[in-house]
């Protein structure tokens, strides 16, 4: 090693770092669904050979923590049996890198002279995955038998060779086989664009120079986080919140956090909360660890591409079968309730300690919407699967965002009214920020926003989980809480059904209308510190009327 | 005569060609706020005989500048109820992901501006409910009182009936006739509300801006020439008439950067080449595009401000695929959290510039490791250049880090900013399919010749063509420019389910609305080709294959055989192939292309000089393999046919310097371009 230029680790560095967008941008122009196209839904990258991340690229924020896992997972399973062109297909939220079973990971084993090198790695949202529900989610299962088809890592690939049964048998479980199966396609296509790329930089630098930098990207982005970790105020920092569930069903489940953050260290302690229930809201550990780590990188706040390294201070600790930990066979369609809830209680605890990086609560559920039904005009079958832009918490200097993605997102995009009723058989009537109140504060919290479908043909179904439904966004140094989430369906014959927060296979018929509200900010600071001119134009914006503006700001025309 | 001019950041550029043949050129300082005047200086300094002039073509970058330093006007925005918000809400996301206090884009126009009417179209373009025309009355009068300076109209649905759009314009035009109006159909016929709203409120931004702006430019050509033919460069890399650019000045966005690509595609005609990569490196940005068989790719996805933190704004007019990267010979060498070496995007820009320019700038740039390692000639600054700050500034920032020589970061820091630009030029090759063994790379801009034949090695491309004045090639590429327009039409439909005389008919209802559009724009004295291209995907998929499709008309042989280039040119861009599934067409877009007659190139004479004679000097390069190495430096403006220069070895002119490297040797052709070739066994 020694006597290699400097430079030329800088620029396989470089390289490794592209070959993670490279496959990202590779599967979402080959994927055959919005989810995932539109949505971006999924994420790619490279792992060194044991398993440790090295770069990635990633569209919405919570599959970064769930390639290396998912990798791992299958280095235990399979070890010395991986043989050059495997592709692995996995699915189990209990085993490394679990979500729920519509997220689907494929593995490759990269080999260079014989020799494991690598893996590349990827993970997508199909659109379906089998099991009781259109769209694989499932708001009522209480076990994940129900939920879909189960993979617990299967050669998908042997030595380059499709392995047909295993094709058949999902093609023979899954709805709409087309969309998942040419998904799958675009994922392989992707793996084996980082596989090439790879062995393109390998075949370029000598394989010694290519796993030293290899190690030094990961060491040097864990002395980046402890030096973060160091400058972080120290002590034990609690919180605690709840996990909305079906109240037909059960809840809500408490649950809390304790997070101790050392010279060294940054510890989440999730014991005490809610033991694991018989309604999806359950996430695995794989599930939680994924989302604090993205909790995580939001309070380190690397500018740089993230490598397994940033995470070595983190250390999570659950109790067994917790709804935060939850094992088989606990359902988890619904999974990132408890996972960002998990993973957001470390948020409330820690705002107050770093306002500069942290702001007030935001609408934090994905706000997922299906919708199946028959398209008037060309009587095919369509589904919409979608997540809901919501309101932002606000921070120590600006109002919250509106109608922005929640944190389990991120490059995700939202689905075009032009988009959608050309597709689907809806009719967009309103898509605007709502009127009713945000947090109040110093700065507003960002407004949530309402969305309605006025239904275009007969046996329509809605199935939805708005949570912060029951429990409004927090407020912070003494802003207001934020506006709750809900759904309401307008009957054609006038009668209205909720508001609801959880929705399972509603039918819903020819002129129905489905008005679906995700929730508003939580405010930062006390309201009647809020600056003269900005309520001014609050209230020409059409957000509060002058009476309102009274009531919340102490508002007096001038 | 033919004469163009090119507003830049720094300087505003003129060439024409005179009498004799040749190109002259000449450059003046920019004028902000008035940008007329530095044109009028240009011209003035350069002593050409106004009233020789034919045709005047004109590049700007008043549409990009206005937008970027926010200077446009106050805009009211009308949509379709229950849409106001749309601008705003945008697409959601969040590119910035663990930043959880990311800001989205703020919107152009805020909400008390924006308004809704009562009206509706289904997808179809079926009214679902009429025009409430008392709602656009309202909405004027709210306009009117709230001093608003253009109004943008965007309704749903309206890229497939604009009936609503129309009406509502003739109210506004009724009620309020010295107001400028857009209406998102006459700009764009594609899906998708948020992108279609943007592009309209950008567009109604700009207007009066640069309305003021050509008038007065106009003005004062008028009072020098009296010959009218004055045309601007648009993004789509052809030109227009100056009164179509007041009424869509956003066509412009990209005016300048789109010549140089043209240029390429044009210059390849001339040299025998189709398959080309378009390479320009300037002072803070690389610029690259790929020109296959002869086609300059257009499209309409085109941000600005985008960045992989930041959403920016969408802007859906027709512009030239640019990959630009801030990488350019000002760009500096800096250290990351991880202590990794990092090249651009900031850049030291024209003040204070590089160290080695002497203004006061501190910071290590590529144009300061080039020229410590030798690479570029102090002779060519404009002023005396402190070595030792150079080295100092390299040393300090990036040698003593990592612990090597100043020759040794000064060519780091030139390895780091190649693997940006080789980053770059596999994003729009290999990254979309493309072999770039199969073409033939156009290097210009001041730094292009520079660094070509480094990344043309590392892309395994064969031959590198330097252009006669490379430094100028965009100027030169617009006087080569025609008249376009490029019409896109979102047209959903499977193949299956085409009805072939509706289709035939949307053809040729585009030709004929192009037509009528040229001929209101003075174009039509040109000769007119069409050429038809359809964006088309399998069914399910978003993302589109934008494929050539021929002028014939649609039958089932022709669908037919259009299904077997699909499936090759899906295969051959994504790597797989659906045989069995549905194929479907998304946009139709029409190009229309005025031909103007090109000035002929003129070739060099001879000038009788051995190769020997045309070297300048013997001077020392540092090498990565080698160390310092004394290299022969040639003299441009003394080479031509005949003469063959074996690597190592720099071919200078004033403005760029070539760099040909060990294995490498460059040729010189009739018309003054170097022709490298990359690997020579």
């Amino acid at each position: 090693m020694a006597g290699t230029n400097p430079y030329v680790k800088e620029i396989i560095k470089d390289s490794l770092m592209s070959i993670g967008e490279e496959m990202f941008i590779a599967l979402a122009r080959t994927s055959m669904s919005p989810i995932i196209y539109e949505v971006l839904d999924y994420a790619c990258g490279l792992t060194d050979a044991k398993g440790n991340l090295i770069s990635q690229g990633n569209g919405v924020t919570s599959f970064i923590g769930m390639l290396s896992p998912m990798v791992k997972s299958v280095l235990d399973k399979f070890g010395e049996e991986l043989k050059a062109g495997d592709i692995i297909i996995i699915n189990d939220p209990y085993i490394g890198g679990g979500s729920h079973l519509s997220d689907v990971g494929l593995v490759m084993p990269i080999f260079h002279e014989n020799k494991l090198v690598a893996f590349s790695a990827n993970k997508g949202h199909w659109t379906d995955v089998g099991g009781k529900n259109p769209g694989s989610l499932t708001s009522d299962s209480n076990e994940i038998y129900q939920e879909g088809l189960q993979l617990s890592g299967v050669k998908l690939f042997d030595a380059g060779v499709l392995n047909k049964s295993v094709e058949t048998i999902i093609t023979d479980n899954i709805r709409l086989p087309q969309f998942s199966i040419g998904d799958m396609w675009a994922q392989v296509a992707a793996l084996r664009t980082g596989e090439k790329r790879f062995k393109e930089l390998c075949g370029l630098h000598s394989k010694e120079t290519i796993e030293q930098v290899i190690a030094d990207l990961i060491s040097s982005s864990a002395e980046y986080s402890q030096q973060v970790i160091a400058s972080l105020p120290k002590g034990v920092f609690e919180a605690e919140d709840y996990i909305e569930g079906d109240p037909e069903k059960g809840g809500p489940y408490k649950i809390k956090v304790k997070v101790t953050i050392t010279e060294d260290a940054f510890i989440c302690d999730f014991r005490g909360s809610h033991p694991q229930v018989s309604h999806p809201v359950n996430c695995s550990y794989f599930g939680l660890l994924a989302s604090v780590r993205v909790m995580y990188l939001a309070i380190v706040q690397p500018q740089f591409n993230i490598t397994e390294g940033l995470f070595r201070p983190l250390k999570i600790i659950t109790d067994e079968k917790s709804i935060l930990s939850a094992e088989r066979p606990a359902p988890v369609s619904m999974n990132f309730e408890a996972r960002l809830g998990g993973a957001e209680l470390i948020w409330k605890a820690l705002a107050p300690e770093i306002p500069e990086k942290l702001p007030a609560g935001h609408s934090l559920s994905v706000c997922s919407v299906t919708v199946a039904g028959t398209h008037p005009d060309n009587g095919e079958d369509f589904l919409i699967v979608e997540p809901s832009v919501g309101g932002w918490g606000a921070a120590n200097e600006a109002d919250g965002q509106s109608g922005q993605f929640c944190m389990g997102n991120g490059e995700t995009y939202n689905v075009p009214i032009e988009v959608a009723e050309a597709k689907y058989g809806v009719l967009v009537g309103n898509y605007g920020f709502r009127k009713d109140s945000s947090g109040a504060g110093e700065y507003i919290g960002g407004r949530g926003v309402v969305r309605s479908y006025e239904i275009l043909s007969d046996n329509q179904y809605l199935s939805a989980t708005y949570g912060r439904h029951q429990f409004k966004p927090w407020g912070m140094k003494g802003g207001e809480k934020g506006a709750s989430s809900y759904i309401e369906v307008h009957k054609a014959n006038g009668n209205i059904i909720g508001p609801l927060g959880v929705t399972t296979r509603l039918p819903l018929d020819k002129g129905d209308v489905v008005e679906l509200v995700t929730p508003s900010g939580g405010g930062y600071g006390n309201p009647s510190d809020r600056e003269y001119g900005k309520v001014e134009k609050d209230i020409k914006n059409g957000f509060y009327t002058e009476e309102e503006a009274m009531d919340q700001f102490g508002y007096k025309q001038r | 005569m033919k004469v163009t001019t090119d507003i830049g950041g720094t300087f505003t550029d003129l060439l024409y060609m005179n009498d004799n043949g040749d190109f002259v050129f000449d450059k003046a300082h920019t004028t902000p706020p008035n940008f007329e005047e530095g044109v009028m200086n240009v011209m003035a300094q350069s002593g050409l005989d106004y009233e020789s002039i034919e045709m005047f073509i004109h590049g700007s970058t008043v549409v990009i500048n206005t937008l970027t330093e926010r200077k446009g006007s106050k805009v009211g925005l009308i949509t379709t109820k229950g849409t106001r918000d749309v601008l705003e809400i945008a697409r959601g996301n969040r590119p910035d992901l663990y930043n959880f206090k990311y800001k989205k884009p703020e919107p152009f126009v805020e909400r008390y501006l924006r308004l809704e009417v009562e009206e509706r179209m289904n997808y179809k373009g079926e009214v679902l409910q009429t025009l409430n025309e008392q709602n656009v009355i309202d909405a004027i009068e709210y306009f009117r009182d709230e001093g608003v300076e253009a109004i943008a109209i965007c309704l749903l649905h309206a890229y497939k009936n604009p009936g609503h759009e129309i009406e509502i314009t003739r109210l506004i035009n009724e009620n309020w006739p010295e107001l400028p109006v857009t209406a998102s159909h006459e700009m764009i016929k594609e899906w998708r509300e948020y992108e279609r709203t943007n592009t309209t409120v950008l567009n109604a931004y700009v207007k009066p801006v640069m309305e003021s702006y050509i008038d007065s430019l106009d003005g004062r050509l008028n009072s020098k020439s009296s010959n009218n033919n004055r045309y601007i460069m648009q993004s789509n890399g052809g030109i227009t008439s100056f009164s179509d650019s007041k009424k869509y000045p956003l066509n412009l966005v990209e005016s300048g950067p789109v010549a140089g690509v043209y240029g390429a595609a044009i210059l390849g005609e001339i040299i025998g080449e189709s398959n080309i990569i378009s390479f320009d490196i300037g002072g803070t940005t690389a610029k690259c595009s790929l020109i296959s068989e002869g086609n300059v790719k257009v499209s309409t996805d085109y941000y600005i401000e985008k960045n992989d933190k930041y959403a920016g704004y969408p802007i859906k007019v027709p512009v030239v695929d640019i990959v630009e990267i801030g990488n350019g010979g000002g760009s500096i060498a800096w250290i990351d959290e991880l202590g990794s070496l990092k090249v651009g995007p900031q850049s030291a820009g024209s003040t204070p510039g590089p160290v080695s320019y002497g203004q006061g700038g501190e910071k290590a740039t590529t144009t300061d490791a080039n020229l410590y390692i030798g690479r570029l000639s102090d002779k060519n600054f404009d002023s005396d250049v402190d070595f030792s700050q150079v080295r100092e500034a390299i040393d300090k920032q990036v040698a003593k880090p990592f612990g090597t020589s100043a020759e040794d970061g000064a060519l780091g820091i030139i390895d780091i900013a190649n693997s940006n630009m080789l980053n770059a030029l596999k994003l729009i090759s290999v990254r979309k399919g493309y072999n770039p063994q199969d073409f033939t790379m156009i290097a210009f801009g001041g730094g292009g010749p520079m660094h070509a034949a480094e990344l043309a090695r590392n892309l395994k491309i064969r031959k590198v063509v330097i252009p006669h004045a490379a430094s100028v090639f965009s100027a030169w590429g617009m006087l080569m420019s025609d008249a376009r327009k490029d019409n896109i039409q979102t047209y959903l439909k499977k193949f299956g389910a085409l009805d072939f005389e509706d289709i035939n008919k949307q053809w040729t209802d585009m030709e004929k609305a192009s037509l009528e559009d040229f001929s209101k724009n003075n174009l039509d004295r040109f000769p007119i080709k069409f050429e038809r291209s359809v964006d088309l995907r399998y069914e399910g998929q978003e993302h589109t294959v934008k494929m050539p499709i021929g002028n014939d008309e649609w039958n089932q042989d022709f669908i037919e055989e259009a299904k077997i280039k699909f499936h090759e040119m899906h295969e051959f861009t994504y790597s797989f192939r659906l045989e069995n599934t549905e194929v479907e067409i998304v946009n139709m877009h029409l190009t229309t292309i005025g031909e103007i007659e090109k000035p002929a190139l003129k070739e060099l004479e001879a000038n009788g000089l051995e190769l020997e004679e045309t070297i300048k000097e013997n001077r020392n390069i540092y090498y990565k393999e080698h160390g310092w190495v004394k290299t022969r430096i040639y003299d441009r403006n003394l080479l031509r046919k005949g003469h063959l220069v074996e690597g190592p070895a720099v071919i200078e002119e004033k403005t760029s310097s070539t760099l040909i490297l060990e294995n490498q040797q460059a040729e010189i052709d009739v018309y003054g371009n170097i022709i490298l070739t990359i690997e020579v066994r």
